[in-house]
């Protein structure tokens, strides 16, 4: 019923063009997150689902109706506004059931719906308050409230937590989990915290700069990002990359140089089309990946520049010789690690390679 | 409680800055308030005049002339205003809009008449309304009379004329407090409200006006000073005429003060019953636009 599809979706402002060929299938009742840096084109994406921005270009179909020129409110869509965008001078319950006054609801029904969404949303106790009587939470739970009253077919939501303190933001992120389940209805969020993209999506679509850079399940994005950029911004801390050349390459493998490691030569194994001994290639390492010295394929040494104990694990930032910055995981032996300098090992089936120009090698 | 001669000295020099400030009030505000609330109770004409008690009261109930002038300036109130602060509202909902074409020329073509010289605009308005004016031969082109309007020596249309006149001075000096709290108003809740299938009207009648209430008030309370003080536009439009169907309290004023005999005592009974006024009708508007919620 509600699933949607965009095809060659284009924005432009003026000459400038923000949105620049988008192609998208998304499943009725998924829960799908655009994550991107700041300036990517996300919000502009979900306002253009939304109505709220013409489509310059391109096909957006929301259950399998063209929508490019149909007015929001006929879209079957309710978004929820990182500003919260309630109506100041209206109760919470006004606010709830202020649209549905002009949809021709009767008045019992109202009460009713709004009654229902308070409940789910543990607002009963608010209703008669002002937005302005509320704390940062509440007001967002509200905001929820009013688009979840409408009974609309899709959720839009753009940087719904964005405002709140981190304690706040992981609890508002479970509840959000939970309404995902329990309303069973498309969500399409828009987030730069890649935290939240991958603990409440089913679908991550990673934007850059007005296109999708690669679009899979959260961990198929973290296992096997298509590219550097993907790579370096799924996961935190983020992927290490190494500057390398290719020195051998054949029979399914290629044989690195870590350029300023004291000529350390590296092989990986490859299945699919190889890079041309002299190519720039970067090597990609998680921070949680890197073994110790001796167990892996090649060892580099590190000196140590600050150790980030958060409990359970400990992160250590350090410099390779030629000064490029390395973050290290690690869970054991930690305290000798502040004492010594540390030599690490880059383990041939976890590492990445990526060609000048920032696509994946495989 | 011992002082620190810091804190004496701070205190002095703060007495010492706002010092001017207050003689000149004293001198300029507070005494001719005072000394007209005296002369108020003053009877007599030109220069020798007496205590009289509450005869200038009396003599207010008694006087047709009084009575004429306060009923046109309730008249003009209750018609201007409203009349004005709904265009005004109006036009800055209308030129808020982003998408409107052209609307920086809009904005200050309906601010301009506000800071033109009273006198230029004065003398066009007449000649627009003179019996051969511009009004007259547009009007009977298109056929909608058939003979000229004398606009200005008929009662009718004199007051139309003024009520018109103030209206184009204004509106745009109350236009301009409507759009700067407009754009204070955070635009995603009209986009929510659109999103929700509120309609234009109800996200200006139920979002908008709800939210410039305060403004609102401001600006009734503030046109209402205004008109009840109406002087300049009768006094050089009709000079209260015909047979003073536009005659204002202070034009009123103007006149037992400097146009007859003088009568500076009655005259400061009048201009009371206007600071009476201003006080109860402003009163009456925050009473009416209070926040109950709040
Ligand atoms: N009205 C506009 N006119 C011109 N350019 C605009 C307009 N709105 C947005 N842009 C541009 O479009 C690009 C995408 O903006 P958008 O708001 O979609 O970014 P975003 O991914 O949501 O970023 P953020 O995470 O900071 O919210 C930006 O480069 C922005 O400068
Ligand atoms: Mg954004």
């Amino acid at each position: 019923m509600s699933s949607l599809k965009l095809r060659a979706v284009r924005k432009s402002y003026g000459n400038v063009e923000v949105i620049k060929g988008v192609n998208l299938d998304i499943k009725d009742k998924e829960f799908v997150v655009f994550v991107g840096p700041s300036g990517c084109g996300k919000s502009t994406l979900l306002r253009m689902i939304a109505g709220l921005e013409p489509i310059t270009g391109g096909d957006l179909e929301i259950g399998g109706q063209r929508m490019n020129d149909v007015d929001p409110s006929k879209r079957g869509i309710a978004m929820v506004f990182q500003s919260y965008a309630l109506y100041p001078h209206m109760t919470v319950r006004e606010n709830m059931g202020f649209a549905l006054r002009f949809a021709r609801v009767p008045k019992e029904q109202i009460a009713k719906q709004v009654n229902a969404a308070a409940r789910i949303l543990a607002l009963d106790p608010l209703l008669d308050r002002y937005p302005k009587e509320l704390s940062g939470g509440q007001r967002q739970r509200v905001a929820i409230g009013r688009a979840i009253v409408r009974q609309p077919e899709v959720f839009l939501f753009d940087e719904p937590l964005s405002n709140l303190d981190a304690e706040l933001r992981v609890h508002m992120r479970i509840e959000i989990a939970r309404l995902h389940k329990e309303l069973q209805t498309t969500i399409i969020y828009v987030t730069h915290d890649q935290v939240e993209a991958m603990t409440l999506a089913q679908t991550i679509v990673v934007l850059r700069d007005g296109i999708i850079e690669q679009v899979g399940r959260p961990l198929d994005l973290y296992d096997d990002p298509a590219n550097q950029f993907v790579a370096g911004f799924i996961g935190s801390p983020k992927m290490n990359f190494m500057a390398t050349s290719v020195v051998a390459s054949g029979k399914g493998s290629v044989t690195l140089e870590l350029t300023h490691q004291g000529k350390t030569a590296i092989t990986l194994p490859l299945t699919g089309p190889l890079p041309a001994i002299g190519d720039k290639v970067t090597l990609g390492v998680r921070p949680e990946h890197f073994e110790l010295a001796g167990s892996g394929i090649a060892d580099i040494a590190l000196d140590i520049d600050v150790a980030e104990h958060l409990g359970a694990t400990s992160y250590i930032y350090a410099n390779t010789a030629s000064g490029e910055q390395i973050i290290v995981e690690r869970e054991e032996s930690r305290h000798e690690l502040e004492q010594s300098g540390l030599s690490v090992a880059i383990p041939a089936t976890k590492a990445y390679l990526f060609d000048a120009a920032g696509q994946r090698l495989r | 409680m011992a002082q620190s001669a810091l804190a004496r000295s701070e205190r002095i020099n703060g007495w010492l800055f706002v010092m001017p400030a207050l003689v000149l009030l004293g001198i300029f505000m507070v005494y001719p308030i005072l000394w007209s609330l005296w002369m108020s109770f003053q009877v007599g004409r030109g220069m020798n005049f007496s205590f009289g008690g509450t005869a200038n009261i009396m003599r207010l109930t008694q006087d047709p002339v009084f009575l004429r002038a306060l009923s046109n300036t309730m008249l003009f109130l209750a018609m201007q205003v409203p009349i004005m602060l709904v265009l005004a509202l109006f036009f800055a909902n209308a030129l808020n809009d982003s998408k409107l074409w052209g609307r920086g020329f809009f904005r200050t073509a309906i601010f301009l008449p506000c800071v033109t010289s009273l006198v230029a605009y004065s003398v066009i308005f007449k000649s627009i309304f003179a019996i051969d004016g511009i009004a007259n031969q547009t009007l009977l082109v298109l056929h909608l009379i058939e003979n000229p309007i004398n606009w200005l020596s008929d009662p009718f249309w004199a007051r139309v004329v003024v009520i018109t006149a103030i209206t184009w001075r204004w509106t745009g000096y109350n236009m301009i407090f409507y759009l700067a709290a407009m754009q204070n108003i955070d635009r995603s809740i009209y986009e929510a409200a659109r999103i929700d299938g509120v309609p234009a009207w109800a996200r200006f009648w139920f979002i908008t006006v709800p939210l410039l209430k305060p403004v609102i008030l401001f600006t009734s309370v503030i046109s209402t000073i205004g008109t009840l003080q109406l002087f300049d536009e009768v006094n050089l439009l009709t000079q209260g005429g015909p047979s003073d169907a536009t005659l204002t309290l202070s034009l009123y004023i103007y006149n037992l003060s400097f146009r007859f005999m003088p009568s500076f005592g009655y005259a400061a009974t009048v201009s009371y019953v206007i600071v009476i006024l201003v006080g109860i009708l402003s009163l009456i508007q925050f009473i009416v636009a209070k926040d109950r919620r709040a």
